[in-house]
Parts: C-alpha cells; structure tokens; sequence
C-alpha cells in the first residue's frame, strides 16, 4: 500500500478531518483568551490563531468532505439506517453535514477583524464581539464533534446489530 | 485596501451564505427537482452545496466591498452582531428542520 493509498484510507481521513478540526477548535479558543486577556494585545498575537484556526477549518473541510462523499454513504450510512439508530443519520449526519459550512464565513470573517490593529480595535469597539465570534466558532466545532460521536457510535451499534 | 471595510463585507457575505446554504438544504429537502439538479452539478449534493456557498460568499463579500463606504463604529458592531445571531438561527433551523423531516411533521 504505498502512501496515497493510506492517505485516502477511512481511518487516516477520519483522523485527519477530526485532528484539524481540534486545532481549529483550539486556535480559537487561544484567539477569545487574547481577545479576552490583558497579555500581548498585538495585531499579530490574534492574526497568527485565527489564521491556523481558519486554515485547520478549511483542510478538515476538505478531508472530511472527501470521506463523505467516497466513504460514508457507501459504506456508513447503510449501516446506520439500518440499525436501532436511524435518526443518527437523519438528524444527526444531516444537521452535522450543513451546519460545518457556516464555519468557514464565521472563521473567515474572524480573520478578517484580526488584521485591524490595536487602536481601530480599540477605537470601533469590536474586542468583545470578536470574542463571542470566536468562541461561536469554538462551540460549533465542538457541537460538529459531538455529533460526529454520536454517528460514530450509530454506525458501530448499526453493524453490530 | 480598507480593513475595516474587508470586516462589513465578510460579515454580510457571512450572513447571506449562512441564509443560503440553510434556506436551499431544506429547500432541497422538500423539493425533489432541486437535489436532484445539487446532484447532477458536482455529483454530490453536499459537494454542490459547498461550492456555492464558497462561490456565495466570495462573490457578495466582493460585491459589497465595492458598494459600502467606510462603515462607522455602529454599523460594524451591528454586522458582527447580526451575524452571530444568523449563525445560531442557521443551527436550530436546521436542527429543528431534520428533526421534523425524520418524525415527518412536514408530510
């Protein structure tokens, strides 16, 4: 099996989609505790998180969106509808599969602010709004993955049963 | 380049793709012609889905640059404001939709 191939395989893709989005989540949640801090207020120190935390989003899109499409319903979705849990798939997948695209906007737009510096970000008052905008991002990323769990757990109830 | 522009423009783009990609999924859901065209234009709905909410999005924010002026303090405030709140009534119309879909409340 040379590289690509375990690159495209289930596991890996899971993994991938799921550790970008942790530092997604992550970077974020680094970018609120500046927004909120009294530390280096510099407009590198919250351009830099935002930046990985956009840039983790888009790949574990990308990644996600690749297992999706090839993977999930060939070979998960089947399982999941058939088992005790088919609602797993029809809120949960469907809810999980659209609500990933606000965050890219969201994070973008979040970049964005970042790239104001101290006193326009003093002077037009956005830090604390910049702040919720971020830690929205946060609890979005971890509601995705929360739900990414519970199917998760579907498709392996789905296949035991 | 103004910044502060860039930050109005993304916000609104934000909010017109946050309304679009909620408003055409359960569009789609509910009228069988529309996910099947999703289906034919990139081979998957949810790929279709995602190209043009980057199209969207890229597209209005582009548009909007050149159509606001220099926003004041409140006008900014008010974008962000909005499109926190366009986020959190994308997430429970969607949830509400599918959870409604799967119990067949709308049938």
């Amino acid at each position: 099996m040379d590289l690509i191939a375990i690159l495209q395989s289930k596991p890996v893709l899971i993994g991938l989609h799921l550790g970008l989005a942790i530092i997604g989540i992550d970077a974020f949640l680094w970018l609120f505790g500046k927004l909120r801090g009294h530390g280096s207020q510099s407009q590198k120190s919250h351009f830099v998180p935002a930046t990985i935390g956009a840039a983790s989003f888009v790949l574990s899109w990308i990644i996600g969106g690749y297992y999706y499409v090839v993977y999930y319903g060939a070979q998960v979705k089947p399982a999941i509808k058939s088992g005790l849990a088919p609602w797993a798939h029809n809120i949960v997948m469907e809810t999980k599969e659209h609500i990933f695209l606000f965050i890219i906007p969201l994070a973008m737009t979040v970049v964005f602010i970042t790239l104001l510096n101290k006193e326009n970000m003093e002077r037009l008052k956005l830090r604390r709004l910049a702040g919720y905008l971020s830690l929205t991002i946060v609890i979005l990323g971890l509601l995705i993955g929360a739900f990414g769990f519970i199917i998760s757990a579907a498709a392996r109830w789905g296949a035991a049963n | 380049m103004s910044r502060t522009r860039l930050v109005i423009a993304s916000s609104y783009a934000a909010i017109v793709t946050i309304t679009f990609v909620t408003i055409i999924t359960i569009w789609a859901e509910l009228a069988a012609p529309l996910k099947d065209w999703l289906k034919i234009f990139s081979g998957h709905h949810w790929t279709s889905k995602s190209v043009l909410s980057v199209l969207v999005y890229a597209v209005a924010a582009a548009v909007l640059y050149k159509v606001f002026p220099e926003p004041n303090d409140g006008r900014l405030r008010q974008a962000l404001f909005l499109l926190l709140w366009s986020a959190v009534l994308g997430v429970i119309a969607l949830t509400v939709f599918y959870t409604g879909h799967h119990f067949e409340f709308f049938s």
